[in-house]
Order: structure tokens, then sequence, then C-alpha cells
């Protein structure tokens, strides 16, 4: 028998305390734990979704052109995109052109953004075009074959098969048209997005604006999205000798994605610190009551020789047994939400009709959690840590008893 | 030199407004192997003399020694030292740790002083059976007779060697025929291992037992014999 026993068996004096206790701070755990793992793997789905389609993990620049997107701000890249494709952690290196411009059927006229691409590996990496098959892709960079947003098809009153004109503003500052058919069709749920998109061959919108081999952008993606940090080092190496370029992360390069997971998951934080508040009340609340319903027994220990310094201890074992037992079945219980709710996920169909736009970016309508260990491990401490906190008034209270006063305490 | 000295020791309580003088100027002397009893009627300061040579509460004036140690001037940690190695209680209503088993309870000063396990589960078994505890040890104090329980307190009070054993109205609980077994234990304990006891009561049984009989009135010595 220790102080360790002591301390567990004095937990088990009220089991219904305890267990309502325990089962507090078990709940909030796994609650904590699963819907962090919850978020974490929905922003992880949004960041690759939204930088594959978008910006990419990484991007380089002209300078200034993130800021006012002026279509003069493009650049040669000479061999970057071949020198950035051999950096470790790096699956593809995306060159795109972005014009403005105007789009014209036999029907109707509508604004556009046309991108130029390059049809091989932005089909392998964008997820918004693995809907396409073989015959409505592009068939080539200098191709004539556009693919349009949905909603630019439907104003636009085009179908597959049709031709259209595009105007766009020549480098030399003259208007040019040049007639394209539409192969295929994206719907990505951003309204701006489906009501705006063309997409042709890179080389084709290079050569007709009079600015051939210069892109807007070099969207950078990664075999992981977590190496980010890892892997930008080396493309700032890369672009020193570079002066009017700038690298950029995903954060930087789409700060409304960025920031509104910042904010969201800012509010869930506020709320997971509630939580932990109203549990750290409660475990306050039970070791209190302990404590004051055994003023007369701390009496005799402190008579039979124990020091106040003892019984600080035991308060303090007590409050971290607590801690220990709900922090292990906390995890426990929350590694089993997690599992669920990454194999089977919320539907968010059942709640909401249509797409699921946030920050710019359409997210799978099935949220899955994904786990996030050191986060798990670090939340589970706290709690530890909180059930100390807990246990320092009471401890208090406890090495404040007079022996010779608790004795005649009834 | 006496195991245990007071001198002109005075002991006031604030209560409200007031102050009520527990103890006034009282002496005494105690020397180890000694059976004493501190008698008198309730109120007359019988526990609260107790409580101050046993360290768990302080003199307002006067001295108190207890084994070469001056008690009014051991600062809160000494006390509880002074405790642990000199003192052993025993108490009206056994105060026993209730999710404690038999022997645990009795375990407890050792485990505070820290003797290894074995050691002190081998002491305890002795006392159990020289305390007529045998197959008792594992019982919880819930399980237990009002007498197994001051046994189980006497053995506690016993198990780490004190100088001096004090026990403030140890019967106030028990029938006369268990009061009378107890008596003649603490007796026995007495002489065979020459432990000191120091009792409060106003139980003439207790008093009947004693080698030595201190009356208290008004928190003043009455009488010595």
């Amino acid at each position: 028998m220790d102080l360790l026993t002591l301390a567990w068996k004095n937990l088990w004096r009220s089991r219904r305390r305890t267990l309502i206790t325990l089962a507090a701070l078990t709940f909030s755990l796994m609650l904590i734990q699963a819907f962090h793992n919850l978020s974490y793997g929905v922003y992880s789905s949004m960041i690759d979704s939204g930088v594959r389609a978008g910006t990419g993990h990484l991007v380089v620049y002209q300078d200034g052109y993130l800021q006012n997107r002026d279509e003069k701000l493009s650049f040669d890249p000479q061999n970057l995109v071949a020198e950035i494709g051999q950096i470790d952690g790096v699956e593809a290196v995306l060159p795109r052109l972005y014009l403005p411009g105007l789009a014209q059927s036999s029907r109707e006229s509508r604004s556009i953004l046309l991108t130029g691409v390059d049809p091989v590996h932005e089909r392998k990496t964008n997820p918004f075009l693995r809907q396409l098959t073989d015959q409505q892709w592009l068939l080539s960079l200098d191709g004539r074959e556009a693919i349009l947003g949905s909603r630019l098809l439907k104003e636009l009153q085009l179908k597959r098969g049709h031709k259209f004109v595009v105007t766009l503003q020549h480098s030399s500052g003259e208007l040019v048209s040049e007639m394209f058919r539409v192969r295929g069709v994206i719907k990505t749920g951003i309204k701006s997005v489906d009501r705006s998109l063309l997409m042709v061959g890179q080389a084709r919108a290079a050569e007709l604006v009079g600015t051939p081999d210069r892109v807007h952008e070099l969207a950078v993606i990664l075999k992981e999205q977590k190496s980010g940090h890892g892997v930008f080092p080396f493309l700032q190496d890369l672009l020193e000798g570079r002066q009017d370029l700038e690298g950029l992360t995903w954060e930087k390069a789409m700060p409304n994605l960025y920031n509104a997971i910042r904010l969201d998951y800012a509010s869930q934080k506020f709320i997971f610190v509630i939580m932990m508040m109203i549990v750290t009340i409660g475990v306050i609340n039970t070791l209190l009551m302990s404590v004051m319903e055994r003023f007369r027994e701390f009496g005799t220990i402190l008579a039979i020789g124990a020091s106040h310094a003892k019984l600080r201890t035991l308060v303090f074992i007590e409050a971290l047994l607590l801690g220990v037992v709900s922090m292990v079945l906390g995890s426990c219980f929350g590694a089993l939400a997690t599992w669920y709710l990454q194999a089977v996920g919320i539907d968010m169909r059942n709640f909401i009709s249509g797409s699921l736009e946030f920050g710019g970016v359409v997210f799978d309508p099935v949220l899955r959690a994904s786990w996030d260990l050191p986060w798990m491990i670090k939340i589970s401490f706290y709690l530890l840590l909180l059930s100390f906190i807990a246990a320092i008034y009471p401890s208090i209270k406890a090495g404040r008893i007079s022996p010779a006063a608790a004795m005649r305490h009834h | 030199m006496a195991l245990i000295s007071l001198k002109s020791v005075t002991k006031i309580y604030p209560l409200g407004h007031q102050e009520v003088v527990a103890v006034d100027e009282f002496s005494l002397s105690i020397d180890a192997g000694e059976f004493v009893v501190l008698a008198g009627p309730s109120g007359s300061g019988k526990t609260t003399l107790l409580n101050m040579i046993g360290c768990l509460d302080q003199p307002t004036r006067g001295e108190i020694w207890l084994d070469g140690h001056d008690i009014g001037c051991a600062s809160q940690k000494e006390l509880s030292d002074l405790r642990l190695r000199k003192v052993g209680f025993i108490f009206q209503d056994y105060n026993l740790i209730p999710v404690l088993t038999a022997a645990e309870n009795a375990e407890f000063t050792l485990m505070l002083q820290q003797v290894e396990k074995k050691q002190r589960r081998k002491r305890v078994l002795d006392l159990f059976s020289a305390l007529g505890l045998d197959g008792l040890e594992n019982r919880k104090p819930s399980d237990l007779s009002g007498g197994q329980q001051q046994r189980v307190a006497i053995a506690r009070a016993m198990a780490s060697g004190p100088a001096v054993i004090l026990a403030d109205e140890p019967t106030a609980s028990l029938d006369s025929q268990t009061s009378e077994e107890l008596l003649l234990l603490m007796q026995k304990l007495n002489e065979e291992q020459g432990a000191t006891f120091v009792f409060s009561s106003h139980d003439p049984l207790v008093i009947s037992h004693a080698k030595r009989v201190v009356r208290l009135r008004d928190g003043r010595l009455e009488s010595d014999q």
C-alpha cells in the first residue's frame, strides 16, 4: 500500500461521482479528438483539391501578379519546369496562362477567363478534370479544342462539338479572335468558375496573344501536402537567379481558402476550450467535494504523522489518476470515432442540397476524418494538465487543514 | 530526563470576540514507560493537553518538551515529523481509513516512514498476532467490530515504535467487557514492551487500570496520584 494505491481507492469511495467525472472527461476528449480529426480530414481534402485545381501547393509568379492579376505580368519559365520537377517530393509542375476575354456563340457572348494549360499534366492532377473521358479532353498544347465551365456552356447556349469565338487582347494592344470547338464540359460547383472557365492548350493561348513560351503561373503539385514547407526552400534556391519571379506557398497564394480554414478552425478551438473548461470545473468539483468529505479523515492522517505536503500530493495523485484514466479511455474512444469517421464519414447530402463551397473550394459532401496523431497525443496531455490544474485549489484546501481542528470536526 | 515535560502551559482559544482558557498554567512531567491517565470532566482540558503533547497543537504560553524536542518552538514540518516518529494516536472513534484494509491501516505510519514493504508487513503481522487480530488483516474497518477496530488502531499507533502512545477516550465507544480487554492488552504492552501510554478519560474503568492519575478541573491540575 502506498499513496498511489490510497489515491486509487479514495477515488472509488463515491463510485457514481467518479464515474460521472470520468465519463465527462472521456467523452470530452473523444469529441475533441474526433471532431479535430474530422476537420483535419476535411481541411486536408479541401486544401488538396483546392490547390490541385488552383495555384498548386507551391507556385511561381512574376512579381506583383498575385496582387493585380495583370496579364502583362507573364514570364518565360525557361528550364524552371524541368528543374522544379526534379526536386524531391514534387509530383508535377503545371505551366498556366490566364487571359481575360470574351467568348461569343452565334446567340450569346460572355466574359471569360481563358486558361492555357498543359493537357497531359493538368489532367493528371486537377481533380475536376477526372470526370472527363479521353474524348472530352484536350488533344494537344496547340489545338483548337476547348473545355468550358458548365454554366458558361449553358449561357452561351452551346453543346459539345459546337464552335464559338474567343476574343482576347494581343500583347501589342490589338484585339485578336480565334475560333474554338467545345470538346468537354466541367462542373466544379463553384459558380464563378463554372461561369467563366475556358480551358485550352497553353501553346495555343500563348500564340494567340503573341507571347509564345510565356506563362503567368507555374503551379507546383507535391506528392504529399504536408511536405510543402520542406520543399519550399529548394524552390526558392532555384528562383535565386530570377529576381523577377517570386515563389509562394499555397497559404499565400490562396489567402481566401487559408483564411476561411483558419477562421473555421478558430471557432472550433473556441468550442474545444469551452468544453475543456467545463470538464475542468467538473474535476475541481469532484476533488473539492472529496476533500471536504474527508476533512476529519485528513485530520487523522495528519495526526498519525503525514505532512501537509503528503496530503497535497495525495490530492494531486487522485487528480492524476482521473486524468490518466480518462486520457486513455478518451483516446481509445477518440480513435474509434476517428476510425468510423474515416471509414464511413458524415454524408452532408442528407442535410444540405447542392454543392458545398467553402473558401472558394468545393469539397466532398461526405466529410471524412484523417488521423492527426501528434495532435491527439498533445490534446490528451492537455487534459492531463487540466486535471492537474483542477487539483490546485482542492490541494491548497487540504494543505491548510489544521489537524486539531479537523479532529474536532463532525 | 522526563519523556514529556510541561512547564506552565496555557492554551487559549479565541471564541468569537472572546477567549476561552482551555489549559491554565499547567505543569506535568511524565517518564518513559509510564501508564498515565489524564482524568477530569468534560471541558477540563484533557483533550487539549493530549493534542499539545501529541504535537497537534501548540501552547499559547509555556513550554512542552517531548523526548528532548520543544513543541512550542517547532515549525509545522517539525511537528508533523515529531508526530510521525515520536507519537502514536488512539482515538475514541478509532478513525481508521475506511478504504484501507486492517493491515494497510496499521501499516500506514510505516509507509509514511518509508519502511520497506516486506518489513512493514512483518511488523504489522507480529502486532496483529499480539493483539489477537490474526486472520483479520484483509478485512475493511466496516467489516470489523468496534473492539477489533480499536485493536487495529492500537496496532497502527504501536507499529512505528513511538516514544509515547496517546489515547483520547479510547473506550468511550466500546462496551465494558471490550474496554476491559483492551485496557488489559495495553497494560500488557506497557509492561512487556515498555510502551508509554497517556490516556485522557473520565471512564472509571480506565482510571482503575492507571498507575498514575492526573486529575484536571477547568484547565488546571487538581491532583497527581
